[in-house]
């Protein structure tokens, strides 16, 4: 999914903040300093929600974190972060050098096809997981046909670590394959006859220009762990969020007390990740200047890198969809045989996948719009607006979406007039989902806003061009595509998201995750499945239809 | 940098096909949808089956006129089983209904956080704890005292606060292969024995486990409750996030036995027929193991239309809501003399009469902390 535009965009689809490429020491417009200020308290509101009741209950946070009961909840979530992170960043980079730079056949494809597991909610994926391997599903089956009788389990940190790393892997795939589509190959080729090893030219000259993007993308998989409750919870992983959700009934003060812990580990993750990126920031990538790519040949390694990708791709792609595949077709059979009837027809798909794509885009839309003068910010000029903002709204990424949701109609009901015409409405959920996904698109656009060279406005400028008509014939063609890639992002999670949807959303609205929800809720698993399917193509065809459009644009 | 020229002109044409091509997207994928689409009957199938089975009309539903009433529903019970009774009630009464679905606990919290300003008339949980809960917020009203007298005084809270509708069974669910007849235990105290040991799986922060936990406490006292579920960790009880995940586990083979609610079971293996290996076991006579979990309905003390809000729980302990909740989803029956279906285990002298769920609503915060303080969540 090659989310970034073709030939203007420099730089990664998803990147953290350049400090040294402001060259400008232009002074921000106060407008758009201002409308980033409204932007990030807006992000903060969650955040304030949580301090707010934990300071008014009787939840201690401090008190908390001397207790065992809350470090070990903690230390998991710190553990799987890390973990995941990790493989993600090594498994993300490995693909797309492969993808993007080697003569790996099939390549091609494989662009189109390794950003697609981002598709799946995690619940689902990890369900699917774990059904396949049930009496009945198709890995059962697979294994008894080879004479395996027990079926290996799938549970802890095992479980957990390795349906993040699948689900989340495209996270740092799809911004270290940009950045390397852009940078130029003349460095590697020049490091090749200077008689460098493939491998030294990957490390002294490739590395180097992609960290801040592995970074970056390491940085959203850290993150979405942290918030992660799907995964966590089927594989039975007592991590912080289930900490939390353990106690939300039953002892409020320490589940709002463990969720300022949470944003605290998140705020810290941020920070770490700021400050190595300060660190190499002497290391500013080089851009392209033809769009001539570098092509490595692998060689005897051929057969390893394909076996790398098709078990990625076996893995996080194919056996989840065969696995809803398997549950939807044998409900569909049943249904046709006699068998116990799906509860479910046309109608409870349609309106809903009608609901899920146009909230998508509308919340995709709205979240790019919101990032935008923070990404200005950060991109054009020497604010400390533009990285605060900007680190808020990244942090906010790590909030669980209960928590937000609650959030919301605590500003909500205290918005004096605005509750009496915002509660219930469209507006909350496309904000709710805006301040869980924002983050996704802050890079892309800090990126594209970067991109503009002042130089022409500069030359709109001498020529005549107001403020209006530059933004317009200047920046908006240049930045666009860019904007267009964070919202893909954001648009891909929203049609994902399921807590919510679930409370926020206005009546009457259904969306496939809480149709998906339900039926999983009461073991309709055909149901689960043919929904699942067709939230998943239309994911699918939206992450398919993005790149095309940049493939076509590639060659 | 040097191309940054060349898509200037293209770009409004690019993002035009970005639209269109998601109109498109969706437009087809509700074509494909459409497909078999049984055109457009406001009242489905099983709803219309639960107006008719009242009526007795010859298959023709006619619903009532619209009363301009509208009760506001938050339903921790999910769509699929009870969604046509709630259309059918407003078929029959003409009473407008609007549903927010979701999970009992969340919603409760989420009303919690709502206050006096909740938009709920209704609140349907699947167990008395979330509703305990909000009535220890004084959030709820009282429910009609007619409605109230609809079923035994024990399935009701004696401050009128909430009902229950329907019941579910705690049973144990045994994989068939890996555990014989003879290896059966006859009560929950006998799986902390040695030859139990690993293969007894717990839904531990299930909300149903919990409330059971709550009634087991108020029987046997704090002490024995305490102290079973101590020896449980000590015999490596396994921990499962829900009933339906233990059923599933047991299904197949992964673990040997689970204490959960009655229904997944026939739920399971109506989806996967023989090849779910799995089997309720019930406890049975005055074991608390096999103690009878209700689901509650309670009416918010802020509800805008009381009455309309009682005639819907009446609907739901109806003759004909009563006989879809045990022939479709295959729960106990509370009242209007319907009978359990046939395929259920039997109630016995405990279920009825024995417990009184208003202990519920005030140890539930004591029994999360027993439970996590038991350590089975770490495994």
């Amino acid at each position: 999914m090659e989310f970034s535009p073709a030939n203007q965009d420099p730089d990664s689809g998803i990147a953290t903040p350049q400090r040294r490429t402001v060259f400008n020491h232009r002074q921000a417009p106060r407008p758009v300093t201002a409308a980033a200020l409204v932007v990030g308290i807006l992000f903060a509101f969650p955040a304030l929600y949580l301090v707010w009741r934990t300071i008014t209950g009787d939840g201690d946070p401090i008190d908390l974190l001397s207790s065992a009961r809350t470090l070990e909840p903690l230390r998991r979530s710190v553990v799987l972060a890390a973990l995941v992170s990790a493989s993600t960043a090594v498994l993300g980079t490995t693909l797309a050098w492969l993808t993007a730079r080697t003569d790996l056949p099939g390549r091609r494809l494989w662009r189109i096809l390794l950003p697609l597991p981002l598709a799946y909610p995690t619940f689902v994926g990890a369900a699917a997981f774990i059904r396949t391997l049930n009496p009945g599903g198709l890995a059962n089956d697979l294994f008894q046909a080879i004479g395996i009788d027990r079926t290996p389990e799938l549970r802890g940190l095992f479980g957990a670590w390795l349906a993040l790393t699948l689900f989340t892997y495209p996270y740092v795939y799809l911004p270290v394959a940009a950045r390397l589509r852009n940078l130029p190959g003349s460095l590697e080729e020049s490091a090749r006859i200077l008689g460098n090893s493939g491998f030294t030219t990957f490390r002294r000259v490739v590395l180097p220009q992609t960290t801040s993007a592995i970074s970056a993308g390491a940085l959203l998989v850290a993150l979405y762990t942290i918030s992660d409750f799907g995964a966590v919870q089927l594989m039975r992983y007592d991590t912080l969020t289930r900490a939390i959700w353990t106690t939300r009934l039953a002892d409020q003060p320490t589940s709002f007390a463990l969720s300022v812990i949470l944003l605290a580990l998140a705020a810290l993750v941020v920070a770490a990740e700021r400050i190595g990126n300060r660190r190499r920031s002497g290391q500013r990538p080089a851009r392209s200047t033809t769009s001539r790519p570098l092509t490595v040949p692998l060689g005897r390694w051929r057969v390893g890198g394909l076996a790398l990708v098709f078990i990625t791709l076996g893995l996080a792609l194919v056996a989840p969809a065969a696995a809803l595949a398997d549950w939807g077709i044998t409900g569909l059979i049943r249904d046709a045989t006699g068998g116990r009837p799906l509860v479910i027809n046309a109608s409870d798909v349609i309106g809903p996948a009608w609901n899920t794509v146009w909230i998508s885009v509308v919340a995709a839309g709205a979240a790019v719009l919101a990032v935008l003068p923070t990404a200005a910010l950060i991109g054009r000029y020497r604010s400390r607006v533009g990285p605060t903002t900007g680190n808020i709204i990244t942090s906010t990424f790590a909030m669980p979406g209960l928590l937000i949701a609650l959030a919301m109609f605590f500003w909500t009901l205290r918005s004096g007039w605005a509750a009496d015409h915002l509660r219930g409405t469209i507006f909350v959920l496309v904000f709710a989902y805006v301040v869980r996904f924002g983050a996704q698109a802050l890079g892309a656009a800090h990126v594209a806003v970067a991109a503009v060279p002042d130089r022409l406005h500069d030359s709109a400028r001498v020529l005549g061009a107001g403020p209006l008509r530059r933004l317009a014939t200047v920046d908006a063609p240049i930045i666009s595509p860019g904007l267009l890639a964070g919202g893909g992002l954001v648009l891909l999670s929203t049609m994902k998201e399921l807590p919510i949807t679930l409370l926020v959303a206005p009546f009457d609205f259904p969306t496939l995750t809480t149709k998906i929800f339900q039926s999983f809720e009461d073991a309709f698993v055909a149901e689960a499945g043919l929904l699942a399917m067709v939230l998943v193509a239309l994911s699918g065809l939206l992450t398919w239809f993005l790149v095309i459009r940049r493939a076509h644009q590639l060659d | 940098m040097t191309t940054t020229n060349c898509s200037t002109g293209r770009t409004p044409h690019r993002l035009f096909r970005f639209v269109a091509t998601i109109l498109t997207l969706t437009l087809g994928a509700s074509l494909l949808a459409a497909c078999g689409s049984d055109g457009g009957n406001p009242l489905s199938e099983k709803a219309a089956a639960i107006v008719s089975s009242g009526s007795n009309t010859d298959g023709k539903v006619d619903c009532a006129d619209g009363r301009g009433k509208m009760v506001t529903i938050y339903s921790g019970r999910t769509e699929y089983l009870i969604g046509p009774i709630l259309d059918a009630f407003a078929c029959e009464s003409g009473i407008d209904i609007r549903v927010r679905w979701g999970n009992s606990t969340d919603l409760a919290v989420l009303i919690g956080e709502e206050g006096k300003a909740t938009e709920a008339d209704v609140f349907l949980s699947r167990s008395p704890g979330p509703v305990g809960f909000l009535e220890g917020l004084g959030l709820l009203g009282t429910i009609d005292g007619a409605v109230l007298d609809l079923v035994e005084p024990q399935n009701r809270a004696s401050s009128g606060a909430w009902i229950g509708f329907s019941g579910r069974k705690r049973v144990l669910v045994r994989n068939l292969d890996m555990v014989t007849d003879a290896d059966l235990p006859t009560s929950v105290f006998d799986l902390t024995d040695e030859r139990y040991r690993g293969r007894v799986a717990l839904p531990a922060t299930n909300g149903s486990f919990e409330d059971w936990f709550t009634v087991f406490r108020d029987q046997h006292g704090d002490e024995v409750a305490t102290q079973w579920l101590h020896d449980m960790v000590d015999n490596d009880a396994e921990y499962y996030p829900n009933n339906r995940a233990i059923v599933e586990a047991a299904g197949r083979g992964e673990i040997d036995m689970g204490l959960v609610n009655h229904y997944y079971q026939y739920q399971e293996a109506a989806a996967a027929g023989d090849k779910h290996r799995a089997e309720n076991h019930d406890f049975g006579h005055t074991d608390i193991g096999s103690l009878l979990i209700i689901t509650a309905a309670t009416v918010l003390e802020t509800a805008e239309d009381y009455d309309a809000a009682n005639e819907l729980i009446a609907y739901l302990l109806s003759p004909q809501a009563q006989s879809y909740f045990t022939n479709k989803t295959f729960e106990y029956p509370l009242s209007a003399g319907v009978a359990p279906n046939p395929i259920l285990p039997a109630l016995t002298a405990l279920e009825i009469g024995s417990v009184d769920f208003d202990t519920l609503g005030g140890g539930f915060e004591e029994t999360e902390r027993i439970i996590r303080e038991s350590g089975i969540l770490a495994g």
